[in-house]
């Protein structure tokens, strides 16, 4: 693209100059005037207030500073909308106002660099981390109100990515007859793999059920904090999530690492000898129980 | 010679394909015409969005319908989204890919916002280069739509259809005549309708789409949320007959109502098929009145929120696209 030195020599802007300059006026959060204004919008096209029309016209109604609020309105409205309906809990718990003064932040620390909205939550989460106070956020009742935001955005971004992410329906998935085929000499070399849509979560407050009395509507209170540990799927193109306790995360976590089964076992079995047999039983129920519910592609054995 | 609508069918009266009436049209099955799918909504999609998509293209006549491309930008085209692009276009069979004469972002920024550029020779030559390398690597002709603008350029050196027009014919693409954005954009820049519509090569008309919209006194915004008004239908009329008839869809995207409701809506375009029928003033368009305050109120809001703080909570005067899709957890 040309570029020429000045907007009033006569000369026109080149396109370049003229959409980086729009960008960063329509992205200001003082609204256009601050935009235009701003060094970064001068150092493209250095125009004043009142030379604003040698870029943007008037019209009969509204002048050019009232047209260019239009889109820096609709810029700021359309991707928190959007943000509020990616995250609807996290924004029942802190309330509009301060849910918009988060996205706020977030839109200027993390502005969408895709083509998709499905895309623009992606980094909440890590922002609530990041933006925190030093003193974590305020606290209310035993709740440490920036975990649990945190927590609440981890799990809402969690469900969005399975929902819409590579999935295994119609797919055949690995059965608990074919379990049973292992041999019983091979079963701790054994990988199960899991499906591509399975997450494990390990979070500090039970947000999994602050986040459905949102969904019914109900006005739930903060949760008390409780380490929670969940494990969300998705089964013919519904989100399903379950509780699971330290032990079964620990255990699922290492073979969604892929570690063999033995290894993954191992994590688990630091108890006494005496409750070995307890867990044995336990294992024979959980790996059932999540074959069942498709947790698992399928089983690999290493070369005999 | 080229010929009508560049070759493509007249799909008849269709509808977007909108989440809140996938499981309606499921069950349901129908008889509309044909869907219009927001491209983005289903390029990455692997969960039910897509399988909803699939289900919809075995059954009826799919168009594809863009809001990413940013083919006025001056940022290099982004080849791994024409990529999918393609592939989704390929596989649902869609009958042509279109998006809007706009840019979406510089520096590798995305406003998801449709940005008017400047309408002069640098522009013309700049977008119609693109539209030629989308074409080549898509394997097909683009179809491209006049947006809705709220501002206009003081480097601007022609009219928005004489751009369109030079465009299709440099470029050798088609056009998604917009006639609602033609409505809005006359409104907010001064300009008679009537003339853009007789103004673009209508054989180059591949599509019209019509829509309701959020008029505030002193502007309009396209917000898709409404019953398309009369003077809209007028201009439909005249585009209809100055084109012999092409595919139209009827885009609602705010405050949408059950399905029947929308699919009604587009079949109200038969009224102003016929010549031999009443003048599109003299044709009554149901609008129930509670909507009309509604609008109307959300256009007052927006009116009166002038000044440098961002309006919040008005989803409903906000230009389309907002192309997001909630999950579903059991």
């Amino acid at each position: 693209m040309q570029k020429v030195q000045s907007p009033f020599s006569g000369r026109m802007q080149s396109l370049d100059q003229i959409q980086r300059w729009m960008q960063t006026v329509i992205m200001n959060m003082g609204g256009a005037r601050a935009g235009v204004a701003s060094d970064a919008a001068q150092e493209v096209i250095g125009v004043a207030a009142y030379h604003i029309e040698q870029v943007v016209t008037r019209s009969r109604a509204l002048d050019a500073f009232d047209r260019l609020d239009i889109y820096n309105r609709s810029y700021f409205a359309r991707l928190i909308d959007c943000l509020r309906e990616e995250f609807p809990a996290v924004r029942h718990a802190v309330g509009d106002e301060a849910f918009d003064a988060f996205a706020l932040g977030y839109l200027r620390q993390y502005p969408s660099r895709s083509y998709t909205l499905n895309d623009l939550g992606k980094h909440f989460g890590d922002y609530l981390l990041e933006s925190r106070p030093d003193d974590g956020g305020g606290e209310a009742g035993g709740v440490d109100l920036g975990d649990f935001i945190t927590d609440l955005a981890t799990l809402e971004q969690t469900y969005a990515e399975v929902f819409d992410g590579p999935g295994v329906e119609g797919q055949r998935l690995l059965s608990e007859e074919q379990l049973a085929k292992v041999p019983a000499e091979r079963w701790l070399e054994a990988r199960l793999m899991p499906v591509v849509c399975l997450r494990l979560l390990s979070l500090r407050y039970p947000v999994h059920r602050y986040f459905s009395a949102v969904r019914a509507e109900k006005n739930p209170p903060y949760p008390r904090p409780r380490a929670t540990y969940l494990a969300v799927t998705r089964r013919q193109y519904v989100i399903r999530r379950f509780q699971l306790t330290r032990e079964q995360f620990t255990l699922l976590a290492a073979l969604v690492g892929g570690e063999t089964i033995g290894t993954a076992i191992e994590r688990v079995a630091h108890s006494p000898r005496a409750k070995l047999d307890a867990l044995a039983d336990k294992l024979r129920r959980w790996f059932t129980s999540w074959t069942a519910e498709g947790f698992f592609e399928r089983v690999e054995l290493g070369p005999t | 010679m080229i010929s009508a609508r560049l070759g493509h069918a007249n799909l008849g009266l269709g509808v977007g394909l909108r989440t809140v009436h996938f499981n309606y049209i499921l069950q349901n099955q129908p008889a509309v015409d044909w869907f219009e799918v927001i491209s983005e909504n289903f390029m990455d999609s692997g969960g039910r969005p897509r399988y909803v998509l699939d289900q919809v293209a075995e059954q009826y006549p799919v168009v594809m319908h863009g809001v990413s491309m940013s083919i006025g930008s001056t940022d290099p085209l982004n080849f791994d989204y024409l990529g999918k692009l393609k592939r989704l276009a390929d596989s649902v069979k869609a009958r042509w890919v279109s998006d809007h004469l706009c840019w979406t972002g510089v520096a590798a920024l995305n406003t998801h916002d449709l940005l008017p550029i400047p309408l002069n020779e640098e522009t013309l030559a700049h977008v119609a280069g693109r539209v030629r390398t989308v074409q080549e690597y898509l394997e097909r002709p683009l179809v491209l739509e006049n947006p809705s603008s709220y501002v206009t350029f003081a480097d601007s050196t022609m009219s928005e259809w004489e751009f369109l027009s030079r465009l299709a014919d440099e470029a050798n693409c088609g056009l998604l005549l917009d006639v609602n954005n033609v409505y809005v954009s006359s409104v907010n820049h001064d300009f008679d309708p009537a003339e853009y519509i007789r103004s673009v090569p209508h054989e180059r008309v591949v599509q019209f789409h019509i829509a309701g919209h959020t008029h505030c006194k002193t502007h309009i915004i396209d917000t898709h949320d409404d019953h398309v008004i009369d003077p809209v239908w007028a201009l439909y009329r005249l585009a209809h007959e100055l084109t012999g008839g092409v595919s139209t869809l009827l885009e609602w995207d705010a405050r949408i109502p059950e399905f029947p409701v929308v699919h009604a809506e587009v079949l109200k375009a038969r009224r102003y098929m016929d010549a031999e029928l009443a003048p599109a003033e003299d044709i009554a368009v149901v609008v129930p009145a509670t909507q009309r305050r509604e609008s109307q109120k959300r256009g007052r809001d927006l009116e009166n929120a002038k000044g440098p703080v961002p309006v919040f909570g008005t989803r409903a005067s906000v230009p389309h696209p907002l192309s997001f899709i909630v999950p579903e957890v059991a």
